[in-house]
């Protein structure tokens, strides 16, 4: 279609190509669109144009990375369902005397793990631990959590598994060439690597920031927002705020009523009434505050409430934070359903650790925001379940039993890492039958085992295969190749010096995954045309792309400390800066040294 | 909005018409002043030809009914619709006013 149609060089299937993957690009820097249908979206595209066939754009959702993640999330299920995991995070990190031996502490096990278990994983499964410590040594989460996120996204670069995007350049290193690499094929660069981030790490300590607890913030602000909503039979509607004993409380006062018809009285004058249905944001202390609860029979809630006798007072307040990507972001909680779906209430929101001014239910949420939450008093786990992607709950309520089976899927991992290791079976053939072992042995319950999948997770990785074989066929590879050859020169050092300097770049607005498939194809073919070794150029891009650690949008484990360590988006950036050029550029000595050239 | 003052029966009469919302507030609570000395006068408010009632004009009911009580003065609030009277159930003004 349209191939001999020509624009500056490229046909009509490579500019669709070119805008498709830049648009999707440019719409997951700037919207809140899920990535999953920016890419989704993305592969329609090229299916309906013709610029992939049926048969290239579904090849992808059965490739390499797609069955390996989609094994491994039935191996952590089991690791996590038998306590294996549990038992690590209580065991791995002992007890730390000060910040800097908390630092070596924590980062040593946690890059071992997260080469073995993936650097996302063990990411979430510290983060609670980490934060204990933190209370322990008096110090901020945030000073432990940013190097917990920098370790496990190092570790990850020594084995395929590690992180998601070595699996993504392996995938497509088989599809180019026939062979397989192995689990541990970047474990010299990697490790290294892993070494100088930690000792960089260390040495650079005092780039990390001190964010305030997001959880503290509640218990302690003296100058916090609370909603409370006055229900039909209180006492009090009638009365003036200040005969009801509303206006100035124990730990706060009462700074604006909002009406049911969504009037705004504020400043509130002593003598203003309560009406049934009034909404009123008091400043102060949250739990003195939260007392009005029961002395004035006023309650926390998203509908209308006729009586006080209609709320089950067991409820209890929970703390969760907005996660990245989340539905909620940009938008108020009465805006959409969030509070209705789950049966819970917000009461109060923080940001960074301080007050966010105005009716917290008004407040437009940002990733990262910790939220106040009056829930249910049973159904934790299924809430945690209901809410996940949308908020994370600080007080996970998930406590798994230590028994046999915890040793059945400790031998089913060992023996994993131990038969790929030795080339006994290919990476794929080895997950999937661990992932069988674990199902067979009953390390994980087989009804329901598709809610440990992220089916997000394997949809992007599906399209992304999609995009490097558009690029590759429709000859943009080919060209930009050429265009860099002809800016560079054709010294291969530099073509890959600038290639992966790009890669990383992209990779630190968008995503590591995205950015290795659009590059893969690119960096191959000029290898090809320099006639060199394509090893090298393979390698460092997949180690160059994980090294993005300046924003938290680029690296998938910065995402998932963003909320518990309250860190601004900034935060990120003057470590990741100095981390992401001294990496790159040992990266591109490191692999020149292992795999040479020609 | 429009509202009309009448004593009847020796009773002080309020009528009410159209859309009593938050900017018609002002105006209204101005035009009840004649109800402020009921001494010795029961008082209704008849809501028959009224659309609409803001929170605003609750909290002018609301004033009315704070200052007859001490003069022994009742409120009677007469022809709601289904409509008020929800708004009147819904913020509690049910259980504070009698109705006719």
């Amino acid at each position: 279609m349209g191939a001999d149609w020509f624009f500056l060089g490229f046909s009509l299937p490579a500019w669709i190509t070119i805008l498709t993957v830049t648009s999707i690009f440019v719409v997951m820097a700037r919207s809140r669109i899920p990535a999953e249908v920016a890419f989704l979206g993305a592969l329609t595209i090229l299916l309906v144009t013709g610029v992939v066939s049926e048969e290239e754009g579904m090849a992808g959702f059965g490739s390499e990375p797609v069955v390996i993640h989609a094994a491994f999330f039935v191996i952590i299920a089991g690791l996590m369902q038998t306590g294996v995991l549990y038992w690590l995070t209580k065991h791995v990190l002992g007890d730390p005397k000060n910040y800097n031996n908390a630092l070596l502490r924590l980062m040593v096990p946690t890059s071992i793990l997260a080469a073995l278990l993936n650097s996302v994983n063990v990411v979430a499964l510290f983060i609670d631990a980490v934060k204990i410590w933190a209370r322990k040594l008096n110090i901020s989460p945030s000073k432990l959590l940013l190097p917990l996120s920098y370790a496990a996204t190092l570790g990850g670069m020594c084995t395929l598994l590690g992180n998601s995007s070595n699996l993504v350049v392996a995938g497509l290193y088989l599809n180019k060439t026939g062979q397989s690499m192995h689990l541990f094929e970047p474990f010299i660069p990697g490790l290294i690597l892993t070494v100088v981030g930690i000792l960089l790490v260390m040495a650079l300590q005092h780039y990390i920031p001190s964010r305030r607890t997001a959880e503290q913030s509640f218990e302690t602000t003296s100058d916090y927002t609370v909603e409370l909503l006055v229900p039909t039979d209180n006492p009090a509607v009638g009365e003036t705020v200040e005969d009801a004993g509303l206006i100035n409380v124990k730990g706060g006062s009462l700074v604006e009523i909002v009406r049911f018809d969504r009037e705004i009285i504020m400043p509130v004058p002593k003598d203003e009434w309560v009406l049934g249905g009034d909404r009123l944001i008091y400043a102060g202390q949250i739990n003195e505050i939260l007392e009005l609860k029961r002395t004035h029979g006023l309650a926390a809630a998203d509908h209308h409430v006729w009586s006080i006798n209609d709320i089950d007072t067991k409820r209890k307040m929970r703390t969760a934070y907005v996660d990245f990507g989340s539905s909620l972001i940009g938008r108020s909680m009465s805006e959409c359903h969030f509070e209705q779906k789950n049966n819970v209430a917000l009461v109060a929101v923080a940001r960074q650790g301080y007050r966010v001014k105005g009716q917290p239910r008004e407040i437009r949420l940002e990733a990262g925001d910790t939220l106040l939450l009056e829930c249910p008093p049973k159904g934790d786990r299924l809430l945690e379940q209901e809410t996940r992607h949308t908020v994370t709950f600080f007080d996970s309520h998930f406590v798994p039993q230590l028994g046999p089976k915890t040793v059945t899927s400790a031998i089913i991992l060992i023996l994993m890492f131990l038969i790929s290791s030795m080339h006994v079976l290919p990476l794929m053939a080895t997950t999937m039958l661990a992932a069988g072992m674990m199902m067979l042995f009953g390390c994980c319950r087989i009804t329901g085992i598709t809610r440990y999948i992220e089916w997000e997770l394997l949809l992007i990785l599906g399209a992304t295969v999609v995009f490097s074989v558009a690029i590759t066929k429709t000859g943009v590879a080919d060209s930009i190749a050429n265009e860099v050859l002809q800016l560079c020169g054709r010294n291969p050092y530099v073509v890959m010096a600038v290639m992966c300097l790009l890669a990383s770049i992209v990779s630190e607005f968008v995503s590591d995954v995205g950015s290795s498939a659009v590059f893969f194809p690119i960096m191959y073919q000029q290898a090809e045309m320099l006639g060199c070794n394509p090893m090298p150029f393979v390698m460092s891009l997949m180690l160059s792309v994980t090294i993005s650690f300046a924003s938290p949008i680029g690296s998938n484990t910065h995402m998932l400390i963003y909320g518990p360590g309250s860190f601004k988006f900034t935060d990120f950036a003057r470590l990741g800066i100095v981390m992401h050029i001294v990496l790159l550029t040992l990266t591109l000595v490191l692999v020149n040294i292992i795999y040479p050239l020609y | 909005m429009k509202t009309t003052f009448k004593e009847e029966n020796n009773d002080f009469v309020m009528y009410f018409e159209g859309r009593l919302d938050t900017a018609a507030a002002p105006a209204v609570e101005k035009e009840m002043e004649p109800l402020n000395d009921c001494t010795g006068h029961d008082i209704i408010l008849d809501c028959t030809q009224l659309e609409y009632i803001s929170s605003s004009g609750l909290r002018i009911f609301l004033a009315i009914l704070k200052n007859a009580k001490p003069k022994g003065s009742h409120v009677f609030i007469r022809g709601l619709n289904d409509d008020l009277r929800q708004v009147f159930a819904m913020t509690g003004f049910t259980n504070l006013f009698e109705f006719k």
